[in-house]
């Protein structure tokens, strides 16, 4: 008897070790990303499969949050680690590329359930590089032109209506350069798909070519003597700071935190979105997972969870008004209509199916800002 | 007995020593000197091979931003100058005890405040809606109309004058106080108002002071980022948002080293003239 309870000790300690894993998912992005984790996708998890706990890692946002996380994973692949200390990471598309081409990455989209659900383009290509197989798209988010309908009864459908309107009411429109996030980015892109003088889709799909960057002069030009005319703003908060002030009429705003701060009541609910044509960018966030991860079964189970259509609904949609990740009818399902129509109120699927652009590959993204620098001072 | 040499135990007692500083000494070479080093010679790094092109890259994209930076420091290092003056010139020569209890008591609370937080409050004070244009208004002094926003230049100088001026005052009230009243008490003996007695008589004498203040301050807004990027993180903008920039959009430690270079060399710069003037000094 006293032997059989020393076997079952024995056995149920030999067990713990599995059971009680700490998950790490170190995730770029602003703070609203971390509380995502810890306060609804953690404990979800957690009581999902009981025992085990996640730690998340804020980065830091924008593009900084994703750069220290290659940086991190260059470092481990530098010193030769063979356990990473990362087992999921969220990093925005344009890191995706050089991880997968660095081989940190696994390929693990197949043998999840949700793999299926994923119909998007930008999971296959991210900026030019194929990275199929190798991500889930946490949520896209989608960069539009936010307005204060008292002062604009008429907003521009398209970058050029827009550009006169500007010049027609000095310092009306704001925008936040490049400089202080990615609004400001993504309204420059969407000028270059304007007027850039070459072919849009070459930037957004590529192949890269040097004569390509020599198109744009003349909309860098115009782009120079429109900033002079417009307020610039500090930071993509800031945009929408002086929004709800009545400081600018217009601006570009990421759509999940124009929407967000509608609900908070930080933004007046009558300020309203369009997405002039051309169009402008917006991108997805990824889920991926090193290679080296040191908890890969567990981290699959972990995203597989949060790419589930009803994770998709609830908090991605519900919460954070992002646009799902995996495909859309897949989590319209799992949602009543109110909810799913807050997401289209201004931008109809039409309008985003026709002018949600992506943003132009990565050597045309660098070439792009860099000239922004030279000719925008 | 066992007989010991004269220096025989010197020796080890050097050695000890400087076991002792090893740790610290340590810490100084890998932690601050190597970096130093290693971004200094990334700044001559392109792809690989030693060159210039950092350097090109930097003149070619951000001359402008490295006029900027020294324009708005050296600005900000005038202003924080008058201002220290004036306050330690207050606590020194003021003759309401009232008063310059209260100034005593006020001017240092700023430089307990992180730069970010100074960024941040300033940023919701100086916009064209702001606290400050809406009180102005309210005092009728501005009308609606022509409220601008000061978040540009103007706020980065405000944000550093702010933050910086209690740190030199408190340097430059320290040395005031400590100065021999004798002077002052026959200067104003023989008649000498108080702004002869400030300029004349009591700035001389603490000019050393003021000068190391005004230095350390100089370097310390070279460095700052959070400023800049909460308030005017545009073009021109200043050398520290340029290289956060450099390094999150296009991962380049290329041409940030070569920007990181030239903030040390004007920073340098200074702290050459300091150097120049103790030594003058002491001679």
């Amino acid at each position: 008897m006293k032997k059989m309870s020393y076997a079952a000790f024995a056995v149920v300690f030999a067990a713990l070790p599995v059971h009680a894993e700490e998950l790490t998912v170190a995730t770029a992005g602003d703070q609203n990303m971390v509380d995502y984790i810890n306060q609804y996708l953690g404990p979800l998890f957690e009581k999902t499969y009981p025992g085990n706990t996640v730690r998340a890692v804020g980065t830091g946002p924008g593009d900084a949050g994703s750069q220290k996380i290659l940086e991190r994973f260059d470092a481990q692949s530098a010193a030769k680690s063979d356990k990473w200390d990362v087992d999921v990471a969220v990093v925005h598309e344009k890191f995706v590329g050089p991880m997968v081409t660095k081989n940190y990455l696994d390929k693990y989209r197949s043998d999840i359930e949700t793999g299926k659900l994923v119909t998007r383009a930008n999971a296959k290509m991210a900026l030019g590089t194929n990275v199929d197989g190798y991500v889930m798209p946490m949520f896209n988010s989608q960069t539009a032109i936010a307005y204060n309908p008292a002062l604009v009864p008429n907003p521009p459908k398209s970058y050029a209506e827009l550009a006169d309107w500007a010049k027609a009411h000095p310092k009306q429109f704001g925008y936040n350069g490049i400089k202080g996030g990615a609004s400001g980015v993504s309204f420059v892109m969407g000028w270059i798909y304007a007027f850039g003088g070459g072919d849009a889709n070459t930037l957004m799909n590529g192949p890269f070519k040097e004569d390509e960057t020599k198109k744009w002069d003349a909309a860098f030009k115009s782009l120079a003597d429109f900033t002079t005319n417009a307020t610039l703003t500090p930071g993509n908060a800031g945009t929408l700071d002086l929004l709800s002030r009545g400081e600018i009429a217009m601006g570009p705003v990421w759509v999940d935190m124009f929407y967000s701060w509608q609900a908070n009541g930080q933004l007046p609910p009558t300020m309203k979105l369009v997405l002039p044509a051309p169009g402008m960018p917006g991108q997805p966030m990824h889920y991926v997972m090193p290679e080296k991860a040191a908890h890969k079964a567990l981290a699959e189970k972990f995203i597989a969870l949060a790419t589930s259509p009803k994770v998709q609904a609830e908090g991605i949609v519900k919460r954070f008004n992002w646009y799902p990740g995996i495909d859309a009818d897949n989590v319209k399902r799992e949602l009543d209509d109110t909810t799913w129509n807050k997401l289209f109120v201004d931008i109809s699927p039409a309008d985003l199916a026709a002018k949600g652009k992506p943003f132009p590959i990565a050597p045309y993204n660098t070439a792009i800002l860099e000239a922004y620098e030279k000719s925008v001072k | 007995m066992p007989i010991i040499p004269p220096n025989g135990r010197t020796m080890p007692k050097r050695f000890l020593g400087l076991l002792l500083v090893l740790p610290a000494l340590a810490v100084i070479a890998f932690l601050f000197i190597l970096p130093l080093i290693m971004s200094a010679v990334g700044a001559f790094q392109v792809e690989g091979t030693f060159g210039w092109g950092n350097f090109t890259k930097t003149f070619d994209l951000y001359t402008k931003d490295i006029i900027f930076t020294v324009m708005i420091v050296s600005l900000s290092t005038v202003l924080i100058g008058i201002a220290s003056i004036a306050i330690g010139g207050y606590l020194t020569l003021g003759e309401h005890p009232v008063a310059v209890a209260i100034l005593r008591w006020l001017y240092r609370w700023p430089m307990f405040i992180p730069f970010i937080v100074v960024g941040q409050i300033l940023r919701t004070f100086l916009s064209k809606n702001g606290m400050m244009n809406n009180t102005f208004i309210n005092l009728g002094l501005l009308t609606p109309l022509d409220a601008v926003s000061f978040l540009d230049w103007r706020g980065i100088v405000i944000a550093f004058v702010w933050k910086q001026t209690p740190f030199v005052a408190l340097l430059v009230a320290g040395a005031m106080a400590s100065i021999n009243r004798d002077t002052i008490e026959a200067a104003r003996n023989l008649g000498a108002s108080r702004l002869r007695l400030l300029l004349e008589i009591v700035v001389p004498q603490v000019a050393m002071t003021l000068t190391v203040g005004l230095i350390l301050s100089f370097v310390t807004m070279m460095s700052v980022l959070s400023v800049p990027l909460m308030i005017n993180a545009q073009s021109p903008t200043m050398l520290t948002a340029d290289i956060a920039f450099r390094v999150n959009s296009y991962g380049d430690y290329g041409v940030a080293n070569a920007l990181g270079l030239i903030s040390l060399v004007l920073a340098a710069s200074v702290a050459w003239i300091y150097l120049r003037a103790s030594l003058k000094e002491r001679a």
